[in-house]
């Protein structure tokens, strides 16, 4: 399992991390901001829990944030 | 002469430099609101729910208030682009500024006043004509020269070019703070570095590091000159204020929401001052240099004057970040402000303080305070200094608010 962290509050909307991994990202087109499928918020920062099959894509949306909000964690079984 | 004002626009990228630019004197303040601003990333943002006590703040105190939306735009942006302009219009905010068509067309269309951002790279009369159908104030490139500005008003003026205000375009130009290696801002590098798009607010600023450049046959490096060649100096025009406004330019820019308040509230002051001086046809060369000298105590990457008097090359900074006088250290928070008695009360969290320092209260709705200590209390009973921990209390003609931030202002 691998988790997903992902502070919102600070997404200018570059689109990037759709563009890799956008079985788990999309846009959300009312505010222009991407929206990390399945998390819940806490207090700002979106997290979720996948399988290690999705890591690679996500590693990839971390890497090329602009802003560096995105967190890819591994999660020991 | 008389019958002409000159409007000093400030940054404003956070409250404190809001009501530093108030303090300052400036005439109208810009800033972003979420992410569509070229500075998304180094300034902190206002928010939609913002939009209406800013405007409530600077209309009751007659100062015009601008939005930066200028951007690169893409469709997902677009609901939240006419959100922003739909509540502007309903705040009462007296502009947008902007350099996507999508954004023009738009505010144009909603009877929001526009104003053509330089990111457009205007640099000529024409396309001021085709722009004055949407807009009633242009921005014009930073490239240009001011005889070149000038032929533009004179023609502006003759031409009888005019926006949907019905009244002639004005324009409007940079006068101090920083400038980019790229023209009129459009760069690549920082996106081609590291994903991060310039044009959407996000530059990482590659052009302000040092390079070396390495001979590829035999591995040879060398630094050129020791210049940050990439990185201009900042761009100010003090010294020759007089021609920038015989150039018939009517609203004068200053750069930097990415900046402290401190250097908002000064620059502000200084072009405040030195317009009203050419006004009066007081402004001279003494003057110019107590400017000069108030200029270089806040960030400054040292200073040129841009591209205005003809100049074709750059000048390069010769040093990474600030080479202001003058530097701030974060001391403690304000506790309470005992009115009758016109004394503060902090708590200082670092460092030391004592009699006759200088010190820099910042905060949301105190703006900015700039004094010299004259008394130190602890207990109600007067002390040469505090230390870490201390709490204690000094003097103080304005009212401070909890939580406002105590500096000490030394030099550099």
């Amino acid at each position: 399992m691998i988790q997903i962290a992902y502070k919102r509050e600070k997404c200018i909307g570059c689109n990037y991390c759709i563009q890799l991994a956008p079985d788990r990202w999309r846009m959300n087109k009312k505010d222009g901001r991407s929206v990390l499928l399945g998390s819940r918020n806490k207090r700002g920062l979106y997290t979720v829990k996948v399988s290690d099959v999705e890591y690679e894509a996500n590693k990839a949306s971390a890497k090329v944030c602009p802003v560096k909000i995105i967190r890819i964690n591994k999660l020991s079984r | 002469m008389k019958n002409r004002t000159i409007e000093i626009m400030a940054p404003a990228g956070s409250w404190q430099s809001l009501q530093a630019a108030i303090q300052g004197g400036a005439n109208s303040v810009y800033f972003g609101i979420e992410q569509l601003n070229m500075r998304a990333r180094s300034s902190n943002n206002f928010t939609l729910k913002d939009l209406v006590e800013i405007a409530e703040l600077c209309n009751k105190k007659n100062i015009k208030t601008y939005i930066t939306l200028n951007t690169i735009i893409y469709d997902h942006d677009l609901i939240l682009m006419k959100k922003i302009v739909d509540t502007a219009k309903q705040a009462n905010i007296t502009a947008i500024i902007a350099s996507d068509q999508a954004v023009i067309g738009y505010a144009a269309s909603v009877n929001m006043e526009v104003h053509i951002s330089t990111q457009t790279n205007v640099t000529n009369l024409e396309t001021i004509r085709f722009f004055s159908h949407f807009a009633d104030v242009v921005i014009l490139s930073r490239e240009l020269s001011l005889l070149q500005v000038k032929e533009i008003t004179k023609e502006i003026e003759k031409q009888q070019i005019k926006g949907p205000s019905g009244n002639l375009i004005k324009i409007e130009i940079f006068v101090h703070g920083a400038l980019c290696m790229a023209v009129s801002g459009k760069c690549y590098m920082s996106l081609h570095t590291t994903n991060s798009s310039a044009n959407r607010g996000a530059c990482i600023q590659n052009c302000r590091k040092t390079y070396t450049v390495t001979d590829k046959e035999d591995g040879h490096q060398f630094d050129i000159d020791n210049e940050y060649i990439m990185s201009p100096k900042d761009l100010c025009t003090i010294g020759f204020l007089d021609q920038v406004l015989d150039s018939g330019s009517s609203i004068l820019k200053i750069e930097g929401r990415g900046r402290s308040p401190e250097y908002v509230k000064t620059t502000t002051q200084c072009y405040r001052e030195a317009a009203d001086a050419y006004l009066e046809g007081t402004y001279n060369k003494e003057k110019v240099k107590g400017w000069m000298s108030r200029l270089t105590t806040v960030y400054n990457r040292g200073f040129w004057d841009g591209y205005y008097l003809g100049q074709k090359i750059g000048e390069w900074t010769g040093a990474h970040g600030s080479k202001a006088t003058k530097k701030k250290i974060y001391l403690g928070k304000a506790k309470k402000y005992f009115t009758k008695i016109q004394v503060a009360e902090f708590d200082l969290e670092a460092q030391h303080l004592k009699e006759g320092d200088n010190i820099l209260i910042a905060g949301k709705t105190t703006g900015i305070i700039e004094t010299i200590v004259a008394e130190i209390r602890i207990n109600d009973k007067q002390v040469k200094g505090v230390k870490k921990g201390d709490n204690f209390s000094i003097k103080l003609n304005h009212k401070v608010r909890p939580s406002d931030k105590l500096y000490k202002v030394i030099n550099n």
